[in-house]
């Protein structure tokens, strides 16, 4: 596995749920490639918080971006070279706070992207405000009497935008939370990945999600029984809740053209605006 | 003092074809091998107003409209009342005789004439066209198969409305202009799709754009166009979208563009200085139009251009270069991505309403235009921001073996993100030394046009160049014309010889943004700055006036 690593100095909090992530990305990597996806062809990207250090530690190619606009990033990539696949970490202030419009469209769109959700109900990095995903009562820096806001469901935003690839998992889950990502960057069409993050230092959901985590026996039948599994609150399934076959963004707008691969000569350009200047 | 411009106004509201009058109109003149100049005035509505548009033609190179008209045809009062006051001495003012009662001119039943047909107030339009027509001496076959090649939708009722109002008006004002046939046939475009299409001769392969006037016809042009040019123009949910997705393509290896205005262009900033620090050479394309905020939509103006040499937190270099024509947008577009290819870094492309979506005929050759041709990583370990002696890094896109890695953090020479004191100086001379090498290869290229070599001398830059070559030849009077292409960095090196010198300043901006950078940074400080800041542009005779006043 070390050599999906970089040299840069590991700084997330000892027992931090993003080493679950970033085992499981790793190994997912192995995987892919297994399967034929070699990791050149796996592209990241990430917003800035704790989850984003993920992109200094994982020894492939791709575009540290900033806060909230990684899944814009990747769906850049996907446009100019569709025959990469790419992956934006986010964190749940990148893709609920800041982003949030940009996770929509990008479903809405169905851009063949995967974004994997660090989803800690905390910003860490900035010492532990609340956050889109935060329980109502959270009390961090920014809301000391308690958050008076409702969190945001991110399954439920997903399935509503028209997200073609819907699931969660868990770090200390960590095999199956691999195999998720495994199937999220081979689906063709938005795959979203929310994975319940503990933050040890302050946020620390372990003890509460190792009760309510629960691993789908098998995935739902329809997008309202996805629905029903999204809005659960007495237990948190864990397993692709959604999955649909769909024509993704660039193939249903360009067909087959690839504008890096497929990039007309200088020659050729020269012809085609000669002939729409002809008056 | 114009005698050799005939000048056309037409002016209606909103949904009656004026625009696509004045259109017909700029072709009819080019297809007699005469130069244009079209430029259109409109609200920011789609019913009702008062749009115009003015039609200027002569033989000769013709760089502004004239308001000063000699035909002006008004369908409604509220033309008539406006447009009364542009008719020239000896010119026609045709109006409808529907809307407009006792008046002076020649009366045209158009309504009533229209009515007899579907969609009678699109009608409005081709009646004007054919009342041009009759009056330039055109036979009824020629404005027929005029009619019939710009107006192929209803193209039989069309033709018969026309034909009906070129019969009224032909005993009355047929022949009664005389036009000189010029030299050839030119084709009549927008600064936008000047700058579309230089783009694309320019390897530009992919376009994002979030709709704002007057940067949209940009995305219209170059999505109407997708398949003919083998680019792909993407209209995302917002600006900051736009911005990021072309950096990400830069990132694939697509020449990418972004374009908007003022307010879009403010959402684009903090990935403006994203692309300074992962060094993405995004091509933006910003079209002004009078500001704060939303300002006057539809309408032109030169106050932007701080704005646009600040763009971005941090330091970081960036290439803004504005053009003073149609051509020049077109080679400039296809330069400034070779300039950004080859320096890595983020540049915008500055121009106004006025030139964005006037029209004129143009002598554009393709072959002139540049090509982008990046220094590419020649092999072996692989690092993005290697530290070179210019600051230019090597690029190299996926797949690879290789590992690329673009940071928005301070990084290391692989992409790492460092906050090693070391590192963070020798990154941030590392793009300082980007700044000095495209200075240094500045030098070496055309920077600034001048036109004329008497005196005065004056200073302009992007649209409003246009305007004060057209006074010099409405006010008969010769001039050093100096307009610096590019705007940051300044070229000094050509400007510094005119230190001391009286020099005027003709702008679109409230303040003197454009004298105010001349003082500070060329150390010229003019004697007098001619400024217009209520969205028109400048009038060729007013503004020859307003010289002469000042020198």
């Amino acid at each position: 596995m070390n050599d999906l690593a970089t040299y840069a100095e590991n700084t997330w909090c000892p027992g931090c749920g993003n080493f679950g992530i970033f085992n499981a990305f790793k190994k997912a990597v192995k995987t892919l490639e297994e399967k034929g996806i070699g990791r050149d062809k796996i592209i990241i990207s990430a917003g800035i918080g704790c989850h984003g250090k993920i992109f200094d530690y994982l020894k492939l190619s791709g575009l540290y971006s900033i806060h909230g606009r990684s899944m814009s990033t990747v769906q850049g990539m996907k446009i100019a070279n569709p025959d990469l696949k790419v992956v934006a970490f986010a964190g749940d202030g990148d893709a609920f706070g800041e982003g949030l419009a940009h996770m929509m469209f990008a479903a809405k769109r169905n851009a063949d992207i995967t974004v994997i959700v660090h989803d800690n109900g905390v910003y860490g990095l900035t010492t532990g405000q609340f956050t889109p995903t935060s329980d109502k009562g959270f009390r961090g820096p920014s809301t000391p009497r308690g958050s008076i806001e409702e969190p945001f469901n991110p399954l439920a935003l997903m399935l509503e935008a028209g997200a073609t690839f819907v699931a969660r998992g868990y770090p200390v889950k960590l095999n199956h939370l691999l195999n998720i990502m495994v199937q999220a960057v081979e689906h063709e069409g938005f795959s979203f990945v929310d994975v319940l993050q503990p933050c040890v230092t302050f946020n620390n959901t372990y003890q509460r999600y190792n009760k309510l985590v629960e691993i789908l026996d098998h995935m739902p039948e329809s997008y309202q029984e996805a629905m029903n599994f999204a809005k659960r609150t007495d237990k948190l399934p864990l397993g692709i809740i959604y999955k649909k076959e769909k024509p993704s963004f660039h193939t249903a707008f360009y067909g087959d053209w690839n504008p890096v691969t497929k990039r007309l000569s200088k020659q050729e350009r020269i012809k085609r605006v000669r002939a729409l200047l002809s008056p | 003092m114009k005698e050799d411009v005939f000048t056309f106004i037409v002016g209606g509201k909103a949904g009656e074809g004026v625009r696509k009058a004045g259109s017909v109109a700029a072709r009819l003149f080019a297809s007699m091998g005469r130069q244009v100049f079209h430029m259109d005035e409109y609200g920011s509505l789609i019913k009702g107003g008062h749009n115009f548009s003015v039609v200027s033609s002569t033989t000769r190179r013709i760089t502004s409209h004239y308001m000063k008209a000699d035909l002006v045809v008004a369908p409604d009062k509220r033309s008539y009342d406006l447009h009364k006051e542009h008719l020239t001495e000896g010119g026609i003012l045709v109006y409808n005789s529907d809307a407009v009662k006792d008046v002076e001119g020649l009366g045209v039943p158009l309504m009533t004439e229209a009515k007899k047909y579907p969609n009678p107030d699109l009608k409005i339009g081709v009646g004007a066209v054919a009342i041009l027509a009759a009056s330039v001496g055109w036979d009824r076959g020629r404005i027929k198969s005029l009619i019939e090649n710009e107006y192929p939708r209803d193209i039989e009722n069309n033709v018969a409305y026309a034909m009906t109002i070129y019969d009224i008006v032909h005993t009355k004002i047929g022949k009664k202009f005389h036009l000189d046939e010029g030299d050839r046939e030119r084709p009549i475009i927008t600064g936008n799709e000047a700058i579309a299409l230089g783009a694309v001769v320019g390897g530009l392969d992919v376009f994002f754009a979030y709709p704002m006037t007057p940067s949209s016809s940009v995305l219209h042009y170059l999505a109407s166009h997708e398949k003919d040019l083998g680019v792909v123009a993407v209209h995302p949910e917002n600006e900051i979208a736009v911005i990021n997705m072309a950096i990400g393509s830069t990132f694939a290896g697509a020449r990418a563009m972004v374009g908007s205005s003022g307010g879009g262009f403010a959402l684009m900033q903090e990935a403006f200085s994203l692309a300074g620090m992962v060094e993405a050479p995004v091509l933006c394309y910003l079209g002004s139009r009078p500001g704060p905020s939303t300002g006057v939509p539809t309408y032109t103006s030169q106050g932007d251009l701080k704005f646009a040499i600040h763009q971005g937190q941090g330091e970081f270099p960036r290439i803004v270069a504005s053009p003073g024509s149609m051509e020049e947008g077109f080679y400039l577009a296809a330069e400034m991505l070779d300039l950004l290819w080859r320096f890595q870094t983020p540049g915008i492309l500055l121009t106004e309403k006025h030139l964005a979506e006037s029209r004129m005929t143009v002598d554009i050759d393709p072959k002139k235009a540049k090509w982008p041709e990046p220094i590419m990583h020649g092999g072996g370990e692989y690092k993005r921001y290697l530290d070179t002696k210019d600051g230019i890094s090597p690029l190299l896109f996926p797949p690879s073996k290789e590992l690329i890695k673009w940071d928005s953090y301070e990084h290391d020479e692989l992409g790492i993100t460092t906050e090693d004191p070391d590192t963070i100086v020798k990154m941030q001379e590392k793009r300082q030394k980007k700044q000095m090498a495209i200075t240094e290869h500045m030098k070496g290229m055309h920077t600034v046009n001048v036109y004329g070599n008497k005196s005065p001398k004056i200073f302009t830059y992007g649209s409003t160049t246009l305007s004060v070559l057209e006074a010099l030849k409405a006010g008969k009077m010769e001039a050093r014309v100096v307009q610096p292409i590019y705007l940051e960095p300044l070229p000094e090196w050509e400007l510094e010889k005119y230190r001391g010198e009286d020099v005027i300043v003709v702008e679109q901006s409230c303040a003197g943004q454009f004298a105010s950078i001349l003082a500070e940074k060329a150390g010229i400080e003019p004697k007098a700055v001619i400024k217009k800041y209520d969205g028109r542009p400048f009038d060729p005779v007013d503004l020859a006036a307003k010289i002469k006043e000042v020198v």
